[in-house]
């Protein structure tokens, strides 16, 4: 029980993703872009938003490849224990194009998570490293309406975490508690759908999705529903010409996360879980062969319970490559 | 000067392959869908594994592609659609622009 206080909120889930309409089919288009926007997302993967995933193609047969550098420190412990949590994860996603509408991911991580806490009159500081839980999913279009510069996709996606990571390692005060824990031990299925509206100019995606996180070694984690927004304007070139340039997008996100309460032994945490709004300003540079880009995702809300722990900022690069 | 360069540039082109020299089928496609960089990559790869695909050049803006030959071979348009359609995008035109002999 005492190690549940310790999670507060776990580690967040995003270290993980018109052939008739002309002009006058934009906003509807838009409308229901924002619509899946207004119902969540999850799983960082792939494509242009930076915080989660797009549902532009992968071309069959084909490969892309991206990998990710997170930062991630919750502090501002209102429990008195002075807890502060740092976690740095390089996220590895490869995802393949088995036809034109289905593709296949899969995402790795290697964590580093560090858990500082005041026990009596001492700073302890209990940390865990090593690869964490591998997530796999598929991706199916099921709309795809393309006009000449623009186009619009809906596609739904499922997949599942699996328990690949450590999750009962120990230091030299026991069990190291689930937050710092690289794995969860848990077989944690997902799904959502994502909606991407993309012209020349500029592009808008959505994602509403949903972990469902399940018991392992006495702890279940709250199952976690997220509804992300993207906004991605190119900056540069400011006008068109031929070839293919590189794009400069300017990029700005939103992030609503909200997790149910952790469980412990079956009986719910009142510190854990919560809601929380992040605002994402970030820059992308997008070529042919590779895209790199950076974000920093801003609390600007936290309804938390109890005495979880809130973040303080999460601080993402990451680099894409075609081939 | 010229008296120089006439015998050099004839020597060169009769050393050439044919191909060097052979005006090779140049077709235009239109594609829908085509917005960014990364997405054009696809496209690009998808034509490229065409047998007989010497070039493949995107033009973003005007969403088309231009796909050289090479000497003695021909893009039918049901290999562009599929491999257009296999890269996620959709075919709506395709012409040759230029005819090989």
């Amino acid at each position: 029980m005492r190690a549940l206080r310790f999670v507060g909120f776990r580690r967040s889930s995003a270290v993980t993703d018109i052939n008739d309409s002309g002009v006058a089919g934009m906003p509807k288009h838009l409308i229901l872009v924002f619509f899946f926007g207004i119902m969540g997302g999850s799983h960082a993967v792939f494509g242009a938003p930076i915080t989660f995933n797009t549902a532009l193609p992968v071309a069959k047969g084909e490969f892309v490849f991206r990998q990710q550098f997170i930062v991630s420190r919750s502090g501002d412990d209102p429990s008195g224990a002075d807890r502060d949590r740092t976690s740095q994860a390089a996220v590895s996603v490869l995802g393949y194009g088995v036809n034109r509408k289905l593709a296949v991911f899969g995402v790795m991580p290697y964590l580093s998570n560090e858990l500082k806490i005041n026990a009596g009159a001492t700073r302890v500081s209990r940390s865990a490293q090593g690869f964490g839980d591998l997530s796999v999913f598929g991706r199916f279009t099921v709309v795809q309406r393309d006009r000449p510069g623009r186009n619009f996709r809906v596609a739904p996606f499922f997949g599942i975490k699996a328990p690949t990571g450590e999750d009962d390692a120990t230091d030299a005060l026991g069990r190291l508690p689930p937050s710092v824990q690289v794995g969860s031990g848990s077989w944690d299925p997902f799904i959502g759908v994502v909606a991407t509206y993309q012209t020349l100019r500029y592009q808008v995606d959505s994602q509403l999705s949903y972990r469902a996180n399940n018991e392992a070694n006495n702890f279940q984690a709250g199952d976690i529903a997220r509804l992300d927004g993207s906004l991605q304007y190119r900056l540069y070139p400011r006008k068109l010409t031929g070839g293919v340039p590189g794009f400069l997008y300017g990029v700005i996100e939103a992030n609503l996360i909200h997790q149910d309460n952790n469980r412990v032994g079956g009986i719910e945490d009142p510190n854990s879980g919560g809601t929380r709004l992040f605002v994402t300003p970030g820059i992308q540079y997008i070529t042919k062969r590779w895209i790199v880009e950076g974000a920093v995702q801003i609390p600007i809300s936290q309804d938390l319970n109890g005495t979880a722990l809130e973040n303080d900022y999460v601080a993402r690069v990451s680099v894409r490559l075609n081939f | 000067m010229n008296l120089i360069r006439a015998p050099i540039m004839a020597l060169v082109l009769l050393l050439s392959p044919p191909s060097a020299y052979a005006a090779a089928n140049v077709y235009e496609l239109e594609v829908d869908g085509l917005a960014c960089p990364f997405c054009a990559y696809g496209v690009e790869k998808r034509l490229s594994t065409i047998e007989g695909v010497e070039k493949v050049d995107v033009e973003l803006k005007k969403g088309v592609v231009i796909v050289t030959m090479t000497a003695g071979t021909a893009l039918t348009e049901n290999q562009a659609q599929r491999a257009v359609r296999d890269a996620g995008f959709t075919l709506r035109g395709f012409s040759q622009i230029q005819r090989g002999d």
